[in-house]
């Protein structure tokens, strides 16, 4: 049994240690907004929060997770409200969608640590996450609609 | 839950089926649980999928329902549902489609659900692609909506005593004078009323100017849930008691067999069920092997522990070179290949008495989907006898008859569930990836069985864009004038594959595939015009060509458009003047009604479009660095999207790197019908056509393509992507096709540009930066 | 912490007493041997005082005792913890106050004895695995409080303690005598007058209580701490324990500031995370230490590697190693920075600050050593949840990247990033480390 907490949920799962943490996720705990794109860290469709920060959970091993705090596309904003969410609706980034929980928990992660990111910073950040829709101009421009989001957020308190 | 059902599996492998439960669309539920939590989506529906609905169940109508026609219906309470047989990858294909149909019924955008609908005979042929979605959709729902209308409205009218005629209608309320009624009361009072095919023909469709939802950004249905994570791909599939399979597959695409599997050494990986040797009547997949587990990971796993001994197809040694050696060879032999019907096929005349030739050949790489979700399907028998397959796909109608073949079962007793594509790209239309998921759960007596293609698997499995050879051929006259040109071109046909029966005859009685020559048929007014379509018969063997993202034309323009600039140039002539001189509303380039109004001209008008936007020939540029354009009518000449691209670009001599700095965009698709969608789709082609230019290409090596994941093939990523802009010019005409025109201009206008810049014509797909280096040392 | 984290420390005790057993097989009768002490009866240990207990429960964690005494599935204290070597596999003892099987009969004489002299009750010579040379610069109120907890609060736990399965001589208990003789420098901690009360307690824990010689100080051939080359960096269990002297190579000097934060939380935001086997040592040991204690240590460390405590943020070499971490459009000229760009700038990210836990790749730890070692070890395998930064993973690539790989992205890192020469070898280290298989963690 390893036990770590999902969405703000303890959960103890019964599986091999070295499962990827995005199959447990996904066939175990049931979550399949989580996405499985590679399976060798090279995407980003399967990223998660582990701990805070943006993790591939296709590479990451289940045994490894113990005791951590994850959380997936599923636990990002209980209502699906994260400014990242709704500056992707504005700017209606997603085509096929597959990559987008990815793409959104990546890019939610890097504004928890830049919250004001410039184009280079963005680049930096997010080309490790691919879309082969080749959503790329709105997901950028949407990354900086969220962050002007958040900091307006944080300046009214 | 394994554990039962491999106590069954190994008790019963082909005695009857244990009752199977609730494995039925009902049944159809996450059961998963972990330490007693529960999450995930119920999705206890009966069929198809909404998705703008959190758990992808379709509405049902409350109460009594207006039907007009198949297409939709409306509620007592108002809402209308319109059926969507198109699948959704990335288009917001039902959103378009609904917004169509909305706007002719006259409703509200926000009472407006959509259905995906899972395959029945109804619906006739179900296809989604080659950017015909909405081209193909556009008169039908009009009409459909119309019906509706019309029937509202005579009715209201009757209600009050008064004249249809006299009524007016806006967001679904009728009105007249002081009297108004809604959509909803009338659906409610009771309403029935349908139309056959000839009155449906003979309905008013509102004018173009009347359009409200037409050319109008609306809230795409399918976006908010792909922003939560509660969309549902094929991936997601998930049926109580299913087991995983994973693929081993065989050495060769076709014509493998397994001499033996060994999987004593998988016997203690935990949660290993056992491996299946496929037996398929149909053909499709020969020499698969089918490794089960009770997880994903213990399939996994126990698959890199089992040995299979196979014998090989006899392309096991087959590589790229071969495959084009063997398009040249073809290409020489001017007995094979189709001509194409263009005004005048015979170029011999053209060429025997040319004061002047020029001749190219163009060479591009294999390229593969990629698609982000890898394949995947899930099957299974359900307690009606009714084999189900859940799955995304483009091309229901082509597979459902393999799948009877391989499942040995008519037609009718097979249903495919309709779900999300986590990209489509042409992969999809080839739905050979259900048919090893469909045996395998045949081979265990109908128990649901959830095939998943890891990527590697579903790289070596791709049905790939062909390698391309082409060779171009342009005759001039003693003044300089182009009076005949030859294009033969070379490759491995999906439609010649795949579904034969589609392909029209050429002017010498062969067959062809249009989806291969599509674009060398193009609108240039270039004296006699011969077009040779070739199948390359080593490719198609090798593997089963794919439509990728425009197919053909992602070759066949790359070759004429870099072509055109290479006549241009060596006349001396400016290659803008030259194209526009040679695209003459005349003649076959005249145009016809309805998709091809304007012809040429339409063409020669996006043309002068993206030259002016981009400042090409008039922009003053640093050194290395210069705009290249094309111009292509997107997919066919039956349905062209007018499209013109410029591409700017700096050339490292040192390094050989092609900076992209800016791409410009122009279309003329006719009707915009939605237009953020639109300005998507073109978006995420033209990158593709730069990916495919600069960063994607494989090659056949020992019969199998070289690159299996990110590690080795390199898509466009965001650091790649340069600043775009896109125009759409203003039209009324019938709305034809975005989804692949993009990708269509930028390679040519890359190689155009590269020589602007550098004085180096590169003629080979994708263009890395060795290749500049080499032709820059000449 | 793993197993072999030891054994390769082990290991060297060993070859160093295979040595003495041929030079000196004979002579050291009269030092050898020692009289066994009277067992004390459990009942009746005295009843210890609270706060000495709780002295003891730190002290204990800051020596990672229950790190070496508890088997990967065994109860704490409980021994059994295998320690591989290329002579055979020992197991470490019973700790719990256990009368029958484990340190229930020790008097608080006998346990200082073992703790100071390295001899067990019966009067048996330890293996030097047991750092006793250093735990011999322990107070003896310390090496009590130890005494005290272990007695109040571990449970006791029978086992039946697996036999070491050493060939002989190497079994021979009365060689460590020898051992001993040459190398083991008895005594307490002597205070340096030269320096301040927080220096010399720093000294005390370092020295003594938390044994960093033991793994970063090289030894001598007959695997002694070598006294002329203090904490001058040594290899333990194909792991860097690197130099915490002038020879460090940290682009960032190490200042008392960022020791105090690598051993207060595992990060150190100029030079990297705890992993490998000091992620235990960290996350498992000195972090109990009070505030004041890792102060001292912090301010001791500092000392030994030489260092200024200037703020490094502005520094030259944080610059210019957040500016080579601007992403860089040509990145798909080479392999190693296409793949860093791909799989592994999403998560080494900074702006124009170094945050806290976002190891900046230029100037850590793992890419500017001599050695790929540590580099290669984290890009196979990763850090887990409990140590490096608490409560973070980072993913291994073992399964997802091949040799070449990873070879051609440690070599973009040493060659872009931290711009240090080529490390020889590398190919070779990473191929190496990847037979080793994944260790458990
Ligand atoms: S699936 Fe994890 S990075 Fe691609
Ligand atoms: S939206 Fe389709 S892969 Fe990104």
């Amino acid at each position: 049994m390893i036990e770590f907490t999902i969405n703000g949920r303890a959960v103890s799962v019964d599986a091999d240690p070295q499962t990827p943490l995005l199959w447990a996720i996904r066939d175990e705990i049931g979550l399949t907004g989580t996405k499985f794109g590679c399976g060798i860290g090279m995407c980003g469709a399967c990223t998660v929060h582990v701990g805070g920060r943006a993790t591939r959970s296709c590479i990451t091993l289940l045994g490894d997770v113990a005791g951590t705090e994850i959380t997936t596309i599923e636990g990002l904003d209980e209502a699906g409200n994260h400014p990242v969410q709704e500056a992707w609706r504005n700017l209606r980034v997603p085509q096929c969608g597959y990559c987008q929980s990815g793409q959104i928990m990546q890019a939610a992660a890097l504004l928890h640590d830049i919250p004001n990111p410039s184009d280079d910073d963005i680049d930096a950040v997010m080309t490790g996450n691919l879309c082969r829709c080749m959503t790329y101009p709105r997901i950028r421009k949407a990354v900086r609609e969220a962050a002007t989001a958040l900091s307006g957020a944080q300046d009214n308190g | 839950m394994g554990n039962k059902l491999l106590s069954r599996l190994a008790t019963t492998p082909s005695g009857k089926a244990p009752h199977a439960g609730a494995m039925t669309r009902r049944g159809f539920l996450v059961s998963m649980t972990a330490a007693g939590v529960a999450f995930g989506f119920p999705r206890p529906s009966v069929a198809a999928m909404d998705p703008a609905a959190a758990d992808g169940v379709p509405i049902t109508p409350d109460g009594a329902a207006f039907e007009p026609t198949l297409w939709y219906w409306i509620d007592g309470d108002g809402r209308v549902n319109v059926n969507i047989t198109r699948a959704e990858m990335g288009q917001h294909v039902g959103t378009a489609i609904a917004r169509i149909l909305a706007d002719e019924l006259e409703v509200a955008w926000e009472s407006v659900h959509i259905t995906h609908v899972d395959t029945a005979e109804k619906w006739g042929t179900m296809v989604t692609g080659g950017s015909w979605s909405v081209w193909q959709s556009w008169p039908v729902y009009r009409q459909a909506g119309a019906a509706g209308r019309t029937a509202l409205i005579e009715a209201a009218a009757q209600k009050w005593g008064v004249e249809a005629s006299a009524c007016s209608v806006r967001d679904g309320v009728v009105s007249n004078g002081g009297n108004s009624i809604s959509y909803a009361e009338l659906v409610a009072g009771g309403l029935e009323r349908s139309f056959t095919e000839d009155e449906l023909k003979a309905l008013p469709l509102k004018p173009h100017s009347q359009l409200r939802l037409v050319g109008q950004d609306v809230t795409a249905l399918d976006i908010a849930n792909k922003t939560d994570g509660k969309t549902i791909y094929g991936l997601d599939a998930k049926v109580e008691g299913m087991v995983y399979g994973v693929p081993l597959l065989p050495p060769t695409r076709l014509g493998a067999s397994v001499s033996s599997v060994d999987d004593s050494g998988a016997r203690d990986v935990k949660g290993y069920l056992q491996t299946l040797t496929l037996d398929d009547p149909s053909g499709t997949v020969p020499g698969w092997v089918v490794v089960l587990g009770e997880t994903l990971m213990a399939a996994k796993w126990a698959s890199e522990r089992i040995e299979v001994d196979w014998s090989a197809g006899d392309t096991a040694a087959v590589t790229e070179a071969d495959i084009n050696d063997r398009s040249r060879a073809l290409i020489a032999d001017e007995t094979v290949g189709a001509i194409l019907p263009t005004q005048t096929p015979d170029t011999t005349g053209a060429f025997e008495g040319a004061a002047d030739i020029l001749e190219a050949e163009y060479v591009t790489q294999t390229v593969l989907h990629f698609q982000l979700e890898p394949l995947n399907a899930t099957v299974f028998r359900n307690d009606d006898g009714i084999w189900e397959i859940h799955t995304g796909n483009q091309w229901q109608s082509l597979i459902l008859p393999t799948l009877s073949s391989a499942l040995d079962v008519p037609a009718d007793k097979i249903v495919m569930r309709t779900y999300m594509l986590g990209g489509g790209f042409g992969r999809r239309l080839n739905g050979d990836y259900t048919v090893p998921a469909a045996l395998a759960s045949k081979a265990l007596d109908g128990k649901p069985v959830k095939l998943v293609f890891f990527r590697e698997d579903d790289a070596q499995f791709d049905s790939p864009r062909s390698p391309s050879v082409q060779k171009l051929r342009m005759a001039f006259d003693a003044d300089n004038g182009v009076v005949g040109m030859e294009h033969h071109a070379a490759a491995g046909w999906p439609t010649g594959v795949m579904v034969p029966s589609f392909m029209p005859k050429g002017v010498n009685d062969e067959p062809y595939d249009p989806f291969a020559i599509d674009g060398a048929d193009h609108w240039y007014s270039v004296g006699a015009h011969r077009v040779r379509a070739i199948s390359n018969d080593l490719a198609n063997k090798t593997f089963r060509p794919g439509w990728l993202r425009s197919v053909g034309p992602g070759w066949t323009n790359f070759a004429v458009e870099s072509f055109m600039d290479e006549a241009a140039l060596k006349l001396g002539a400016d290659p803008l003047e030259f194209r526009l001189r040679h695209l003459k509303a005349e003649g076959q380039n005249a145009g016809s009604a309805p998709n091809a109004v304007g012809g040429a001209s339409r063409q020669a008008n996006v043309l002068e479009r993206v030259a002016q936007m981009s400042g090409y020939g008039t922009a003053d540029l640093p050194a290395d660095t210069a705009i290249g354009i094309a111009t292509t009518f997107g997919q066919s000449r039956t349905m062209p999207t007018w499209t013109a691209g410029a591409v700017q670009v700096r050339v490292d001599r040192e390094t050989g790197r092609i900076e992209v700095q800016k791409i410009w965009l122009a279309f003329d698709c006719g009707t915009v019908v939605d237009p953020d969608s639109a300005l998507a789709q073109c978006e995420g082609a033209a990158l593709w056509g730069l990916s495919m230019a600069l960063y994607e290409g494989t090659t056949f090596e020992d019969g199998n393509v070289s690159d299996v994941n990110l590690g080795t093939y390199t898509p466009l990523r965001m650091i790649d992507t340069p600043p775009m802009e896109i125009a759409f010019v203003d039209s009324t005409e019938v709305p034809v096709g975005l989804g692949e025109p993009g990708t269509t201009v930028i390679a040519p206008a890359i190689a155009n540009a590269i020589h602007s810049a550098v004085g180096v014509r590169l003629r080979q797909l994708p263009i890395r930066p060795a290749d500049v280096l080499s032709a820059l040392k000449g | 912490m793993k197993s072999k984290d030891i054994s390769y420390m082990l290991k060297r005790f060993l070859l160093g007493i295979l040595a003495v057993a041929v030079i000196a097989a004979v002579g050291f009768g009269v030092y050898t041997y020692k009289p066994a002490m009277d067992p004390v009866a459990r009942d009746d240990q005295p009843a210890f005082d609270a706060d000495l207990v709780e002295q003891g429960r730190i002290l204990a964690a800051a020596g990672y005792c229950a790190t070496c005494h508890t088997a990967s599935d065994g109860a704490p204290y409980a021994g059994n913890y295998p320690m591989e070597t290329q002579f055979g596999t020992i197991y470490s003892t019973n700790l719990t106050p256990d009368v029958d099987t484990g340190i229930g009969t020790y008097s608080q004489a006998a346990f200082r004895r073992a703790m100071h002299e390295g001899v067990d009750r019966e009067g048996n010579h330890l293996f030097p695995a047991f750092p006793y040379d250093h735990f011999t610069k322990m107070s003896d109120a310390d090496v009590d409080a130890i005494y005290a907890y272990i007695m109040t609060e571990v449970a006791p736990v029978q086992t039946v303690q697996k036999e070491n399965e050493l060939p002989f001589p190497l079994n021979l208990r009365m060689l460590q005598s020898g051992w001993k003789l040459l190398f083991a420098d008895f005594g307490r901690y002597e205070a340096d007058e030269a320096h301040s009360d927080e220096w010399n307690r720093g000294a005390y824990l370092a020295e003594g209580v938390t044994h960093c010689g033991a793994c970063h100080t090289p030894r001598n051939a007959l695997g002694a701490e070598r006294e002329d080359a203090q904490f001058a960096g040594a290899e333990i269990d194909r792991w860097i324990a690197p130099a915490l002297t002038a020879g460090n190579p940290s682009h960032v000097p190490w200042s008392a500031a960022e020791f105090k934060s690598y051993l207060e939380s595992g990060v150190a935001t100029y030079h990297g995370v705890a992993a490998g086997p000091m992620g235990p040592v960290v996350h498992a040991g000195v972090r109990a230490l009070p505030e004041a204690d890792i102060a001292a240590l912090s301010i001791y460390l500092a000392d030994k590697v030489g260092a200024q405590d200037d703020d490094p943020a502005g520094s030259a070499a944080v610059m210019a190693s957040l500016k080579a971490n601007r992403p860089d459009p040509q990145y798909r000229g080479d392999l190693g920075a296409r793949l860093y760009a791909t799989a592994c700038a999403s998560c080494h990210y900074n702006a124009e600050q170094i945050a806290q836990g976002r190891p900046d790749l230029g100037i850590n730890s793992a890419t500017n050593l001599d050695d790929p070692t540590n580099l290669i070890h984290v890009m196979l395998d990763g850090v887990n949840g409990p140590v490096g930064i608490a409560g973070v993973v980072m993913p291994g690539f073992r399964q997802a990247l091949n040799d070449e790989e990873i070879t051609a992205i440690a070599a973009y890192l040493r060659d872009k990033r931290a711009e240090k020469p080529a490390w020889a070898n590398l190919a070779t280290t990473v191929s190496e480390i990847r037979a080793q298989g994944r260790a458990a963690h």
